[in-house]
């Protein structure tokens, strides 16, 4: 009874609920009006608005699928108080009047439905007979009511026509009209427009991720055409760097990182970066954006001409992890749909059964990641065929190493009391006594901490101050004791190499790891170790060589005649093959269709060994027009990808440039830019968002396209001056009355700036990546992307985990960001390059310079404060201009205009 | 005034409230103090992680059915190993009861034996992976794939820090564990909620920190840099106006500039007295601990300490390595316990120690030329130990089967583990979300319980 004590209500106010329900229990089983009621209002009610989280799923600790659960409620107590409306949970959370509790929480109830519940708990809450609804068994066929295709985001992409606004003059483009409209109905009106340089620095990080250059300033301040800006953003967009710019955005989304995707290793992958590239490339030539999604889905698919073109595009799922990565980032990432959210169970928001998953987990099952080629096939063989020859001689090399370390070992052991008792003697004189290996006896002999006890009566006979007699003997003792180990070593070895199954069966790893092999006993085994095993290493531990092994490194002075031939003929003829080697050929990332594809079973709350109905290959219910559209060529991806990249579907189109939109605005006009689902959150500007989507359609999926109806718009020329008014009503500006500014340029922005303004920029485009930390100076986007580690400088400033798809990076501010401006050696180089830089570009007048900094660093002139600032602290500091100019600069980098756009 | 209460004062103008997304995490100040659900006994973390998988029946889960069944096959059900798994291995080690809780330890762990009744033993836990990869994944973000925030960044999430100017989490190991980076990640939370990993080989504080020092600039030059940063701020901020974000975002360096003296003194551990020093200087996991001492005692939330780097305790080949290992581990531990105990931090503090997965019982066939002596990865038993703030000391929670393969008695999962540890610091953790994508994602994913049972 306890655990029914309700935290809210009280104690009271329960017991007063359980006598009222107890009372009214009799009633209740008779009212046939109030059964009805409950059939026809309450059951309906709750099984569209609350059965998706409040029955198995029991969220909040709450079922509402029987008249007990309701009245035990769940974690806030009960979720009734019958014949108390207002004193009853349930009531508070769909009026939204309780503090935390608000339910549905995505969609209000309408009025009439809440009085309807209001009046089943004034009534008594009547349940009819049928208790509870019974478990909805998971093989059930799932239906998608018409309330969940009535969502917004699932309704064809409608033409919009650009509403009326009252202000005439202000809209100059379509984008205007919309955003107008939206401002004018809660009575706001925009803020000024941004002045030109702001502008012009505004628009050339957005599409280049670079500051504007001095003639790209002068330019454009001094065209005074009407079509200055649109020359500005043609000019932006033709730029090589826009698509270095762009890439990047898409490359978090993708999970973009120079090595495999796994749980347990992080394999670099050297050909990764030709998937990057691609991207690059793509977004340079506006790859029209249905085959650019294509391309990434199924390439491999796509018709002969233009498939080489687009092949790289399947790094996106090759680099992956095969599988359940690979449905959730699809998916997200193109569809804005949460699809691995249906996992373990049906999709708890949106329509998307467990069936629909798997469904598309089999598409992806029935493909593999493969290794393409770059160069002819018989490039390819020749190499693989010489890597043959290299490897096998190499294993030629290293089994005849072994062999002779044995022999070696053998033999040496023979003389192991002669080496005993010289070592006791410190006697160097034996003729046939090596040297080398004496002197490991004496150092294995001083140290009488052992492993193991076997050696503990020569050590005992130390103490007692022996004569040669007794050492010798003790040493023969031993020297018996040694050879039968070692002999029992090599039957072990020798059984172990049957139950293996020979040498082939050795390097079977799974054949290794289900043998039963036998062992030495523990203590002989470290004894054994340090006779004639080689040197073992561990992560926490290091042992030794054995006194008596020579290994592939130190055994050639043993070697004599026949064998010394023998082993330098082979040694010539490896490294002649080596050399011969070519580097290994270039080659991409892609997918191919499995020899048989096949549908898997739905894993029943996500356990793969607990397996549900087959579910057929194909796309998701809700997208599928009439049936469900299946998959019928071979696994299907290429069916997937037409189904993905398709104006028919209401998703993709919207996606893509709600993310354009983001990436200009800070915001996407669905903030929510990877879930378009119920728990994503509502556009707020719906028809602005679908005449953007039909626009793209029409273009040809030109993403330029919709760069420009975006950037042409007086909207995005908006400064981000505050207006107190506005802010009241908007205080997000999720309207759009100001421009948006961004507190702090990403990473890439931010050291590829540092390096423009410093003149040290290394433009090359494309290519492998370079590593940060060996000073290159490439664009950031050219850097190495590591899944395990992550360059510090770069996941300091925001850079995502790139195991995950990312959407929009948070800013943060820290400590020690600030501390990559004060004593980073970059920043003081970058420092140090400008200042030289100035004084060639414009000498060294103070005055002149700090002017051309200003215009370099924040595409303006100093105001006449600032400039007297600068003239102040270069003249009281160090008597070293040059220092002094380093000083200064490093101290115009770490200001928030610079590392902001506003 | 320092960074906190500036924000707090220039925030305050700005009506922000309700902010989400990018404008929420640079405005409202992400690593401000926060309460949690419910007052929390302990206000941080440390985490000893012994990588690569610490053998349960050789240091705190005695088993001597093990020593009768020695050299023979496990009795009883099908086992399920990662590689083939030969016959069960007594310890080489002897157990004995200590304290008045009488919990029995092995030898190779006199000095924690000596505290063990500050301890609490989960004997009962076990995991979802046998590779290491998924399974520190598991361990450290509550999930097999990575991606999702680390243990340490929803700590820091839920309770920001206490300590401005220095970072709110810090992973310490001398150079990368298996996994590196996805270990300590924020993954789709902001990044200031990451681990900062510092390597911590090195005992001089300039050469763990990147970019602590300025070989070229005195703090009076520096002064002299942020005087005029001042300057252009303000007429900046006088310029574009108020603008969420930006304040917090233009003081970073004021913030670092107090960084520079504050953590060359926190990492500094040469600054401890030669008797402190002693007991932890003898291995890079001994001075992490002490370090760790340190942070805690500053404000920092949470500290991890990876014993090595890759996987030390993977002791496939000879599990005799563990001795060494815990020779280097012991001493530290005991110290830690100690020093925390006389500096007050010892209740308020939570110390984990652990592995991403235990070790079977029985003998592993290893390679042929190593004629081997190990364990193989266990994940349906191990052992992990708690102690300090919200930890009942001195008890043994749990149990394996009679060879400590499997858990038997109060199986816990790692869900649970983390549950607890949230619990401890004030958090219900169904209730600790962050969302993404559309979905309130947890650090226990959809499961774990509190365990009561070891709450003081």
């Amino acid at each position: 009874m306890r655990a029914l004590l309700p935290r809210e209500p009280g104690i009271l106010e329960m017991r007063r609920a359980l006598q009222i329900a107890l009372c009214m229990l009799p009633i209740l089983a008779m009212g046939a009006d109030d059964i009805a009621f409950f059939e026809t209002r309450i059951r309906p009610l709750f099984a569209a608005n609350c059965y998706a989280c409040h029955t198995n799923s029991k969220m909040g600790g709450l079922r509402l699928d029987s008249r007990e659960s309701v009245l035990t409620g769940g974690n806030s107590g009960p979720a009734i108080v019958v014949g108390n409306p207002e004193g009853s949970l349930l009531m508070q959370a769909v009026r939204r009047t309780h503090q935390t509790l608000k339910m549905p929480p995505t969609a209000q109830l309408k009025e009439e439905e809440v009085a309807s519940l209001a009046e089943w708990v004034q009534r008594g809450a009547a349940w009819s007979k049928q208790e509870s609804l019974p478990a909805k068994a998971l093989d059930a066929s799932y239906v998608i009511t018409p309330a969940q295709r009535a969502f917004w985001s699932f309704q064809p992409v409608r033409q919009q026509k650009s509403p009326a606004v009252k202000n005439k003059t202000w809209a100059k483009t379509a984008v205007d009209n919309f955003i107008l409209a939206g401002l004018e109905t809660r009575g706001m009106t925009p803020v000024p427009a941004a002045d030109k340089s702001t502008l012009l620095r505004r628009v050339t990080f957005d599409l280049v991720g670079l500051p504007p250059t001095l003639q790209e300033l002068d330019d454009f301040v001094k065209d005074n055409t009407p079509q200055a800006f649109a020359k500005v953003v043609d000019r932006l967009l033709a730029s090589p760097h826009y698509g270095e710019r762009w890439a990047r955005h898409w490359l978090d989304l993708s999970r973009y990182a120079d090595g495999q995707l796994a749980a347990s290793i992080d394999t670099p992958l050297p050909n990764a970066y030709r998937f990057r590239d691609w991207v690059v490339d793509a977004f340079n030539k506006d790859l029209p954006y249905d085959k650019f999604v294509k391309a990434q889905i199924a390439a491999d698919q796509l018709p002969e001409v233009e498939r080489a073109a687009l092949l790289p595009g399947l790094g996106f799922q090759a680099l992956g992890e095969q599988g359940h990565d690979q449905v959730d980032v699809t998916t997200k990432v193109f569809l804005g749909l949460t699809v691995g959210c249906a996992q373990c169970h049906d999709h708890k928001y949106d329509p998307i059964p467990t069936k629909d998953y798997y469904s598309l987990m089999g598409v992806f099952r029935s493909s593999s990641a493969i290794q393409h080629p770059l160069v002819p096939k018989a490039e390819v063989e020749a190499y693989e065929a010489h890597k043959k020859k290299v490897d096998a001689m190499k294993e030629v090399i290293d089994d005849y190493l072994i062999l002779q370390q044995k022999l070696l070992a053998d033999t040496l052991a023979r003389n192991t009391a002669d080496y005993m008792v010289a070592a006791w003697k410190k006697d160097f004189s034996a003729k046939h006594l090596d040297r080398q290996t004496l002197d490991r006896w004496i150092v294995y002999l001083a140290d009488p901490k052992k492993e193991h006890a076997y050696l503990n009566p020569w050590f005992d006979l130390m103490k007692k101050n022996p004569s040669e007699d007794q050492v010798r003997k003790a040493a023969e003792e031993y020297h018996v004791f040694a050879l039968n180990l070692i002999e029992e070593g090599k039957e072990v070895e020798d059984k172990n190499y049957v139950a293996f199954g020979g040498k082939k069966g050795m390097k079977n790893e799974n054949n290794r790891q289900y043998t039963n092999i036998v062992s030495l006993d523990t203590l002989k085994f470290y004894q054994w170790r340090e006779l004639v095993s080689g040197p073992y290493s561990t992560d926490g531990f290091k042992a030794p060589a054995g006194v008596y092994y020579f290994g592939p490194k130190e055994i050639d002075r043993w070697l004599g005649g026949f064998a010394k031939d023998h082993l330098e003929r082979l040694r010539i003829e490896f490294i002649a093959l080596e050399k011969d080697l070519p580097p290994m050929y270039p080659f991409l990332h892609t997918l191919k269709d499995a020899d048989q594809p096949a549908d898997i079973p739905v894993a029943i709350r996500g356990d793969e060994k607990n397996k549900g109905e087959i579910a057929p290959r194909g796309f998701l219910s809700i997208l599928s027009h009439g049936d469900r559209q299946l998959f019928k060529n071979g696994s299907g991806r290429l069916e997937l990808a037409e189904a993905i990249a398709s104006s028919a579907n209401p998703m993709t189109a919207r996606v893509m440039v709600n993310r354009i939109w983001q990436y200009h605005f800070g915001a996407g006009i669905v903030r929510s830019t990877s879930n378009f689902g119920q728990m994503g959150e509502r556009p707020t500007h719906p028809e602005l968002l679908d005449y953007l989507a039909k626009r793209f359609v029409d273009s040809g999926w030109s993403v330029k396209s919709i760069h420009r109806e975006i950037l042409l718009s007086n909207t995005y020329a908006l400064s981000t001056a505050n207006d107190i008014r506005n802010a009241e009503v908007d205080p997000e500006n999720k309207l759009l009355w100001r421009a948006h500014l961004q507190p702090r340029l990403d990473i890439e922005a931010l050291r590829d700036s540092l390096l423009a303004v410093s003149g040290k920029l290394d433009s090359q485009i494309g290519g492998a990546p370079s590593l940060l930390d060996k000073g290159s100076n490439r664009r950031s986007i050219y850097l190495t992307v590591s899944r395990t580690r992550l360059d510090p400088t770069m996941a300091l400033f925001d850079f995502p985990d790139a195991n995950a798809t990312s959407d929009n990076r948070p800013v943060t501010i820290g400590p020690l960001q600030g501390l990559f401006f004060l004593n980073s050696t970059f920043v003081a180089d970058q420092a140090k390059a400008l200042t030289d830089r100035l004084t060639n570009e414009v000498g060294a007048d103070n005055k002149t310079r700090i002017e051309q900094a200003y215009r370099l660093l924040y595409s303006r002139r100093p105001d006449a404060r600032e400039l007297q600032l600068g003239i102040d602290y270069l003249n009281e500091g160090s008597a070293d201009t040059r220092k002094a100019w380093q000083r200064y600069l490093q101290t115009l980098f770490g200001s928030g205009e610079f590392t902001s756009v506003n | 005034m320092d960074r906190r209460t500036l924000l707090q004062t220039l925030g305050g103008g700005f009506g922000l409230a309700g902010l989400t997304g990018t404008l929420q995490a640079a405005t409202a100040d992400p690593m401000a103090v926060r309460k949690p659900h419910f007052p929390g006994k302990a206000k941080h973390v440390i985490y000893l992680f012994l990588n690569g998988g610490m053998s349960q029946v050789d240091t705190f889960d005695p088993k001597p059915a093990l020593i009768k069944y020695d050299g023979t096959p496990m009795p009883g059900a099908k086992i399920v190993t990662d590689r083939a798994s030969g016959s069960l291995m007594k310890s080489p080690w002897a157990f004995k009861k200590h304290g008045q809780s009488g919990i029995e330890v092995s030898e190779i762990f006199p000095e924690v034996a000596k505290r063990i009744d500050d301890f609490c033993l989960i004997r009962s836990m076990y995991t979802d992976s046998g590779n290491h990869g998924p399974s520190l994944q598991i361990a450290n973000c509550g999930h097999q794939l990575p991606g999702r925030p680390s243990m340490g960044a929803w700590v820091t999430y839920g309770l920001g820090t206490e300590n401005n100017n220095l970072p709110g989490y810090v992973v310490l190991c001398p150079g990368f564990p298996v996994l590196g980076a996805s270990l300590w990640t924020s993954g789709y939370m902001p990044s200031i909620y990451q681990g900062t990993h510092i390597q911590n080989s090195a005992v001089e504080p300039e050469k763990l920190i990147q970019n602590l020092c300025n070989g070229e600039l005195t703090p009076q030059e520096q002064q002299r840099q942020l005087a005029l940063l001042g300057k252009l701020n303000q007429g900046y901020l006088d310029r574009v106006g108020a603008q969420p974000g930006l304040d917090s975002a233009v003081r970073s360096m004021e913030s670092a500039f107090r960084l520079q003296s504050e953590a060359t003194d926190v990492f500094d551990i040469r600054k401890e007295p030669e008797h402190v020093r002693a007991r932890y200087d003898i291995s890079d996991f001994g001075r992490g601990c002490l370090m760790a001492l340190r942070m805690v005692e500053r404000g920092v939330r949470m500290v991890q300490v990876y014993h090595g780097n890759f996987q030390p305790w993977d002791s496939h080949d000879d599990i005799r390595i563990h001795a060494k290992l815990a020779d280097k581990t012991d001493g530290p531990i005991a110290a830690l316990v100690d020093d925390l105990k006389s500096r007050g931090l010892f209740d308020e503090t939570i110390i984990l120690i652990g592995s991403e997965f235990g070790r079977t019982p029985m003998i592993q066939n290893s390679g042929l030329e190593k004629l081997g002596r190990g364990r193989d990865h266990n994940t349906p038993g191990f052992t992990v130990l708690l102690a300090g703030g919200g930890i009942k000391g001195g008890t043994v929670y749990g149990a394996t089967d009679d060879f400590g393969y499997k858990a038997v008695e109060k199986p816990t999962h790692v869900h649970d583990l983390h549950a607890t540890m949230l619990h401890c610091l004030g958090f219900d953790h169904t209730k600790l979300t962050y969302r993404y994508a559309g979905r309130d994602f947890r650090l226990t994913d959809v499961s774990g319980n509190v365990i009561k049972e070891i709450l003081a």
